[in-house]
């Protein structure tokens, strides 16, 4: 029996190797009921605001001062409570807000928002200063070089 | 040490009814043929022969391997590399069994001017100024590099000055210079596989911790995992379970406790690896407590001081139409005898704060394409990138080729067609002889290569770990082909 795992696993290996099975299959596609601009405007408008400026006193932050790529990490960020093993989110209550907001049906691409919260309000509102663009909860402390 | 650890392997396999020879021979033939057969079957397109100066940031695994498949794609390859550290094409997977013991550090310590592939200009120094609007970059020794296409793969930094009490200042690379880290991680108790010498630094520590707890001492070992993305998601636990089959060996388990303290909440974000981790952590009594973000570290006393968070309900949010949360924390101490440190992680400083980086330091870019968001002519992979997961050479091995193809589509005035789909590859070392092979990508899901259960571990893994993995790294992929 061992052998026959090992020489399936040497013939997996050349085969893997080989590169010939490098093509991913595509990721199981999932319907939302609604697109990324009636999420935005039925529900993240509320908090983040009609241009994405964000509202600081709801410690809110901006969304209209990233493009769409640095965007789209942050949103994965959220939707999945962090983007590695056991490194948590940044995004500590927005990813219990998410949730929250996912069961009452805004659920959304990230992709997809992304690239509408860039369509829309990238470099079109007030400039926003960076220290409003950092997430409202732990912001990552700089270190003195 | 490297002798010791080869008996155990043997051992292992006698149980097996295998032998080490049989072993040895089949992933020798395998790796044989994955050479022969590559020549013919893995060029990333037909050869092009478009021209344009290409410059790459970083000489590791990401950087080496993307100006390896760029020589062998183009007829006429203008390939730049700059990267001033002397062994940046190391094997760093095997960083972790060299902590346990099993390795050494011969074994796991490649040259950079070794894997240079033919007709690419190597700079040894540092790129330290980049202008993306005018296509240049200064280097540390003072030379202005222009370029049509840039290529980031420049790693990231281990930022152990995050932590306080340890009176380190710098942030140090996993090799090169590591003076500032290794007077005091190395040293009573402390230890940290995420860098080379640590490596080596940390098998010494175990030793003593499991000796302390063979002599009869109750002794207690902690686990770190930081709040920031990490490289190798999964060496802060593996690291964890060779402690815990060290300990076993020597028939000193029972005397140990061993904690894992990560700053999320959870042991993987795919759910069927979080289950099986899980199991696995029951099974051999190995403890954790999620929410603990080490913040300080008293290497005297042995005491670390972690920050441990929760929510708790908040006032209601008439726009949320839901109770809002609030964050709440507190400091908690904890003794040691054994600590192991993930550190915090970050993009260069010179790369994260110039106009290629990001408000998080990590170059940003499109997940799928890896093309800068902000300047088409410049992408990133590897380390650096800021997609998420990643950050395994088992990322880097997807995300050289779609970079590779993707630069030559745009130098043949093409549409980019190569599209990363985020698969990493984790393989969970368990115990000394057994291996969780965790591939997963954006889908979340389980996406195994072999028709096997994923969530099994394996000792034909263990074989994959300890014998193919590295030839497979430093043969196929730097030299731009696996």
């Amino acid at each position: 029996m061992k052998k026959i795992n090992l020489t399936l696993i040497s013939i997996a290996t050349i085969f893997a190797l080989s590169g010939c099975n490098d093509t991913p299959s595509s990721p199981e596609a999932k319907i939302y009921t609604k697109t990324a601009a009636e999420v935005y405007q039925q529900s993240c408008i509320k908090c983040h605001g009609k241009n994405g400026e964000g509202n600081t006193k709801k410690k809110s932050p901006a969304l209209n001062d990233r493009q769409a790529g640095e965007l789209e990490l942050d949103l994965y960020d959220v939707k999945n409570g962090g983007t590695n093993q056991s490194s948590g989110t940044d995004h500590d209550i927005m990813e219990h807000n998410m949730q929250k907001l996912m069961d009452k049906g805004y659920d959304y691409d990230p992709k997809a928002m992304a690239e509408y919260i860039e369509k829309s309000f990238f470099n079109k509102g007030t400039v926003k200063s960076v220290e409003d663009a950092k997430p409202a909860v732990e912001p990552t402390p700089v270190v003195a070089q | 040490m490297m002798k010791e650890g080869m008996e155990l392997i043997d051992a292992h396999f006698k149980n097996e009814g295998i032998s080490r020879r049989d072993a040895i021979k089949m992933f020798g033939a395998s790796g044989a043929a994955m050479l022969m057969a590559s020549g013919s079957t893995t060029e990333a397109k037909a050869s092009s022969s478009v021209k344009a100066k290409i410059l790459i940031i970083g000489g590791g695994l990401a950087g080496m391997s993307t100006a390896a498949r760029f020589s062998n794609s183009l007829d006429n390859p203008d390939i730049t590399v700059v990267e001033p550290a002397e062994y940046s094409t190391s094997y760093q997977p095997g960083q972790t069994l060299v902590g346990a013991g099993i390795w050494t550090n011969e074994d796991v310590e490649y040259k950079r001017d070794d894997f240079v592939p033919s007709g690419v200009t190597l700079i040894k120094e540092k790129a330290v100024e980049f202008d993306p609007e005018n296509n240049s970059v200064k280097t540390s020794g003072g030379k202005t590099l222009k370029y049509d296409y840039m290529v980031i793969a420049a790693g990231l930094k281990l930022d152990f000055a995050r932590i306080e009490g340890l009176g380190i200042s710098d942030t140090i690379t996993s090799r090169g210079d590591d003076s500032a880290v290794r007077k005091v991680i190395g040293q009573n108790g402390i230890a940290s596989i995420y860098f080379a010498n640590g490596a080596t630094d940390t098998w010494v520590q175990m030793q003593k911790f499991i000796a302390d707890a063979k002599s009869g001492k109750k002794v207690k070992g902690l686990f770190t995992h930081p709040n920031t993305p990490i490289k190798c998601g999964g060496a802060p636990k593996k690291i964890m379970y060779l402690t815990d089959a060290r300990l076993r060996e020597a028939g000193a388990r029972d005397n140990a406790e061993l904690l894992f303290l990560p700053n999320g909440g959870k042991m993987f974000g795919v759910k069927e690896y979080h289950d099986a981790i899980v199991n696995q952590f029951e099974a051999r009594d190995m403890k954790w407590n999620y929410r603990h973000n080490l913040v300080a570290v008293d290497p005297v006393k042995k005491v670390a001081t972690f920050n441990r968070h929760w929510k708790e309900k908040g006032a209601w949010d008439a726009d949320l139409e839901e109770y809002s949360i609030v964050p709440r924390s507190e400091k908690i101490e904890k003794e040691f005898d054994f600590l192991h440190i993930t550190p915090p992680m970050k993009a260069a400083e010179e790369i994260a704060n110039s106009p290629v980086g990001s408000s998080k330091g990590w170059v940003p870019v499109h997940k799928e394409s890896l093309q800068h968001v902000k300047y088409p002519n410049v992408f990133a992979l590897g380390d650096i990138a800021a997609v998420p997961m990643g950050k395994t050479g088992g990322s880097a091995r997807k995300q050289y080729k779609v970079v590779v193809n993707n630069i030559i589509s745009m130098m043949e005035g093409k549409e980019l067609e190569a599209k990363y789909a985020g698969y990493t590859v984790c393989p969970l070392i368990t115990s000394i002889g057994t291996v969780m092979l965790a591939e997963f990508n954006w889908t979340k899901k389980p996406t195994p290569s072999f028709p096997l259960d994923p969530t099994q571990e394996r000792w034909i893994w263990w074989l994959l770990k300890v014998y193919a993995l590295k030839p497979m790294t430093q043969y196929g992929m730097l030299s731009g082909r696996a």
